[in-house]
């Protein structure tokens, strides 16, 4: 099937998202609350496109509107830059206190608004509570509703589900998850976590309950090595550099 | 050992009524809504039981019981007060109730009053908006209220144990 995303033809299959045949197709729809981990989750409307389906137009979130007929595209009508502007406009009413949402403030041009909480930087994506829900610990949900709804762990105490691999923290794109690293210990989430030490180079570069818990869904047996990302890398390059390719 | 079987009854009163629906996920509302008209709350440990009896995270059963304004994570009075504050009933006074039942109870909307005897809560609208101003105690409508039949209420409630 084909379709026009901004006026250029691009092929797609039937049930993939607008996002996906438009980032392909190299068009850029910004987003915030999205993943390629986790595709789409329609939170924050930041992807809003407009489509023409038989000669009607509407407005519908790239990220999750699955395409099953031919339509036309367009990323950046007035409304479509409208919407964007607004939506900017209202995040950083919400949270002044992150840099991507300053920045964002700037970029659209939105008029001055008073902050509602100087010290918040949480957008309310949802990225966070994904990545938990992924790693399979599921310590974090969003709690209460409306103006009060932010993301906590059930009672904001210490959650025994938490492993503390900081996941959410690492994926919020606005730094809003706070977590502190030091003396060996991971504080994250009300709760403090001995950290694993790399055998390669000795930094300590995760918790140990991550470490376990790598083992217990991979079925690695505790032989293997305890190394950090960067060792792995170096290591894998060495190797690599080993390998000759034997052609004939 | 007050304390502990008192505990011990609240355990298995939250037992019985988490055991009495399926271990499913779509459950969980109904076990909450159980508890909560049992215990006028949601006990923390209750959360925890119906987590593990419906095989969902507690955090998700967490994110249910904040979500709805009709689960309570604090104890909830014995009473509870609900006075309307819809459009109507607010243009005839309903903040002079509130006022009223302030200087009675000493509780603002939302609060219980140390004895767990009264919860003041305010609602958006009842629906009975030809009775304004409306008061709910404990699913008892009265109609047209003044301060007057409010300290009457509240007196007819204090006396009256459950």
């Amino acid at each position: 099937m084909k379709i026009r995303i901004d006026g250029m033809e691009t092929e797609v299959t039937s049930g993939e998202t607008i996002l996906e045949a438009a980032r392909r197709a190299g068009i850029d729809i910004p987003t915030l609350c999205y993943s390629e981990a986790f595709g789409g989750q329609g939170v924050c409307r930041f992807c809003m496109v407009e489509i023409e389906v038989g000669g009607k137009k509407r407005l519908v979130a790239s990220c999750t509107y699955p395409i099953t007929e031919e339509m036309e595209v367009r990323t950046a009508t007035p409304a479509v830059k409208e919407i964007r502007r607004n939506l900017v406009t209202l995040l950083y009413r919400r949270a002044p206190d992150s840099d991507l949402m300053k920045k964002l403030f700037q970029e659209y041009n939105c008029d001055r608004i008073e902050p509602v909480d100087p010290e918040e930087s949480c957008i309310m994506c949802r990225l966070c509570v994904k990545a938990c829900e992924k790693v399979g610990a599921n310590a974090i949900s969003t709690v209460l509703r409306g103006t009060e709804k932010r993301v906590a762990t059930p009672f904001d105490e210490g959650s025994e589900e938490c492993v503390g691999c900081s996941a959410c923290a690492d994926i919020c794109p606005t730094g809003a998850i706070p977590v502190k690293e030091e003396d060996g210990r991971r504080e994250i989430w009300h709760r403090s976590f001995e950290m694993s030490r790399c055998e390669e180079c000795g930094k300590h570069y995760t918790t140990q309950p991550v470490s376990e818990h790598v083992k217990e869904q991979t079925e690695l047996n505790s032989s293997s090595e305890n190394i950090c990302p960067g060792c792995r890398r170096k290591k894998l390059a060495a190797e690599m550099a080993k390998v000759r390719l034997h052609v004939d | 050992m007050a304390v502990n079987s008192q505990q011990a009854a609240d355990r298995q009163a939250i037992e019985k009524i988490v055991n009495s629906y399926p271990p499913e996920r779509r459950f969980t509302l109904a076990i909450m809504q159980d508890l909560q008209k049992h215990f006028n709350y949601l006990p923390k440990e209750a959360l925890q039981m119906t987590a593990v009896h419906v095989k969902a995270p507690l955090s998700a059963v967490f994110s249910m019981a904040t979500f709805y304004k009709a689960f309570s994570l604090v104890p909830k009075g014995r009473v509870i007060l609900k006075v309307c504050d819809g459009t109507a009933c607010h243009i005839k006074g309903s903040n002079v109730m509130i006022d009223e039942i302030y200087k009675t109870l000493g509780i603002k909307p939302g609060e219980t009053t140390p004895d767990g005897e009264f919860s003041l809560e305010t609602v958006n609208c009842l629906g009975a908006c030809a009775l304004a101003p409306v008061l709910v105690a404990n699913e008892k409508v009265y109609a047209k209220i003044t301060p007057a039949v409010l300290r009457d209420v509240i007196k007819k409630y204090q006396g009256v144990e459950q």
